[in-house]
């Protein structure tokens, strides 16, 4: 069983994020997926999160994560907006994140995970595809943890956003998963 | 075939798989994308069907119940201050015997006014002559709908029903289903026939009418009958749907409990995560299990004693406050199953308001009933998931 948490903002798609990779496994991969959305008051710009429970069995759990294995951070701008990315986190906890700058990746290598998995998602996503959304790209990132291959992962990309606007997403998702570094 | 489907739209595609010919109703979080996607597919052809748009819940019941009585299969859908708008006709849809089957995506009634879920709006329902079915997962919600149509509608029961998913933790999870093709739902799922009460021109009848004390009791009596018909009813379509589908569907589910030394007794998507925990303190050597309660109208009474007559300490979970009440709902039911046994009930209310029943709180519950068995202990945290200084919460301070 592994369990993620996506940290986000309001207008990011880190809900339909958390379809796609469910998508992705659950599809594409014959394992079994949940995803459970924390819904707020939620408006745009404002943080948000999402958890999802990924397993080769069917899946019992149904609630929050709270010790997540791999942390996704879709804007780097949240742990500024009283968000702890790192709650819960063990020490094999891997990180996925948006930034490509060396001060922003600096800030998060001080949180304690294993490792860091990074990408310019929202430049990647903007090139491609025209629109600043991460949600696309950042799948390929998260590919590159191993918790999803990256053939399904584009395949989902395309079943959630639907056929024209899925397939420039899912390029940008092959583009990010080729361009992710690790630290 | 597998589609990967929320709760939501998991009600939508069986309301469309079991063909529901009027539809009538007023979005309300957490339940809109129900009736948001039901007008976009009948809008788009995808599903023929009548869509009446509708200014409140109160009118969608009402059309349901006139729609229901000229012979067509009436769906709606609602949540919390929608369905306590509704209040007046989900009497009169039972009394009349109106089998319109409902999903309602469980959230908290205001005040305070709270988005997510607790079962307090269908427990304010539950003893007005409907069928109420809770669900675990987006699957369950797929395959109670349509089964309630088929148990709603047999002649014997002619009885409406809800079918109770909770929101947010099922409405609004995507999850993997496996969705029949219509034309196995339609071998299930024959077209609705009328048979007793109708409305039709060309041979009026009072529908409704005022009753007089000379035959209330027995109109009354006869909704007692159909309710107490249903447990037969109920087994023979889950069985039919079995056969049909594959997947085998409960009035209870005893999960573990053979063995067990303590039970918890719940509903709705929390049974996944008991079920979680439950594997986990079994790996540990300790004997705990659950019963995941499915129909909660008509009670399962006899089911509840067959399960646990012989168990010593049980939990009931109960995702309502109850105010003023001795016992929660769900408890009130099962320390009346198991009457004149020398079990040891105990009652918990948690998952208010949306806040999360998690494992740690489910394991807590557990090792309470462990303890209160194995006589290291005798009290129980009645509140399980209760802040410190609750008195303290939400203090007004003036004049500062």
């Amino acid at each position: 069983m592994i369990k993620l948490k996506f940290y986000g903002l309001g207008g990011q798609g880190v809900v339909t994020a958390s379809k796609i990779l469910s998508t992705a496994v659950s599809l594409y991969e014959g394992r079994y997926a949940i995803t459970v959305p924390s819904y707020g008051y939620e408006r745009r710009g404002a943080p948000v999160n999402t958890s999802i429970v990924v397993d080769d069995e069917p899946v019992l759990v149904n609630c929050f994560v709270y010790e997540p294995d791999i942390v996704v951070v879709f804007d780097a701008s949240i742990i500024e907006k009283n968000v702890n990315i790192s709650e819960g986190i063990h020490k094999d906890s891997i990180l996925v994140l948006n930034t490509e700058k060396a001060s922003v990746l600096d800030k998060y290598s001080k949180f304690g995970f294993k490792e860091i998995f990074y990408a310019d998602g929202t430049e990647i996503a903007h090139e491609i595809t025209g629109v600043a959304v991460p949600n696309g790209s950042m799948m390929g990132v998260l590919a590159k943890t191993g918790v999803v291959g990256i053939d399904s992962a584009e395949k989902a990309v395309e079943e959630v956003f639907g056929k024209k606007v899925g397939e420039l997403n899912a390029k940008a998702a092959r583009k990010a998963y080729e361009a992710t570094k690790k630290m | 075939m597998y589609k990967m489907l929320d709760g939501n739209t998991a009600a939508v595609e069986a309301m469309k798989l079991a063909r529901v010919d009027v539809i009538a109703a007023y979005p309300i979080t957490p339940q809109s994308t129900i009736s948001e996607k039901l007008s976009e597919i009948v809008a788009s052809g995808e599903m023929k069907a009548k869509y009446i748009r509708v200014e409140s819940e109160h009118t969608a019941m009402s059309a349901c119940i006139g729609a229901s009585l000229t012979g067509s299969r009436a769906g709606t859908a609602t949540s919390s201050n929608g369905l306590a708008l509704m209040n007046e006709m989900i009497v009169a849809a039972a009394g009349i015997r109106a089998p319109i089957v409902m999903p309602v995506v469980n959230r908290a009634i205001a005040t305070p006014w709270s988005l997510w879920c607790e079962h307090m709006d269908t427990m304010s329902q539950r003893d007005l002559g409907w069928m109420q079915f809770f669900t675990q997962n987006c699957q369950d919600v797929l395959d109670y709908t349509i089964a309630a149509y088929k148990i709603a509608e047999n002649k014997d029961i002619m009885t409406p029903a809800m079918v109770c998913l909770d929101g947010f933790f099922l409405s609004h999870s995507m999850q993997k289903i496996n969705v029949p093709a219509q034309e196995d739902v339609d071998k299930f799922l024959p077209q609705y026939e009328l048979t007793n009460s109708y409305l039709n021109p060309q041979d009026p009848m009072f529908v409704s009418n005022v009753v007089g004390m000379n035959d209330y009791t027995e109109v009354k009596y006869q909704q007692k009958v159909a309710m107490d018909n249903a447990f037969d009813v109920i087994e023979n379509v889950f069985g039919e749907f079995y056969a049909k589908f594959g997947r085998k569907l409960n009035i209870i589910e005893e999960y573990k409990t053979e063995d067990a030394d303590v039970v918890l007794v719940c509903m709705g998507s929390m049974t996944g995560t008991v079920k979680y925990v439950v594997d986990k303190m079994r790996a540990k050597g300790k004997k705990v299990g659950m019963v995941k309660l499915v129909v909660f109208r008509p009670f399962p009474y006899k089911y509840i004693y067959e399960a646990l007559k012989d168990k010593k300490v049980i939990g009931v979970f109960d995702r309502n406050s109850c105010l003023g009440g001795q016992y929660p709902p769900v408890c009130t039911e099962v320390i009346a199953a198991l009457k004149g046994t020398d079990a040891d009930i105990r009652d918990y209310v948690g998952g208010l308001g949306g806040r999360d029943v998690n494992p740690s709180n489910i394991e807590k519950i557990f090792n309470e009933l462990l303890d209160i068995h194995s006589g290291k202990s005798y009290k129980h945290t009645n509140w399980i998931d209760l802040k410190e200084n609750p008195m303290d919460s939400r203090e007004v301070f003036k004049y500062v």
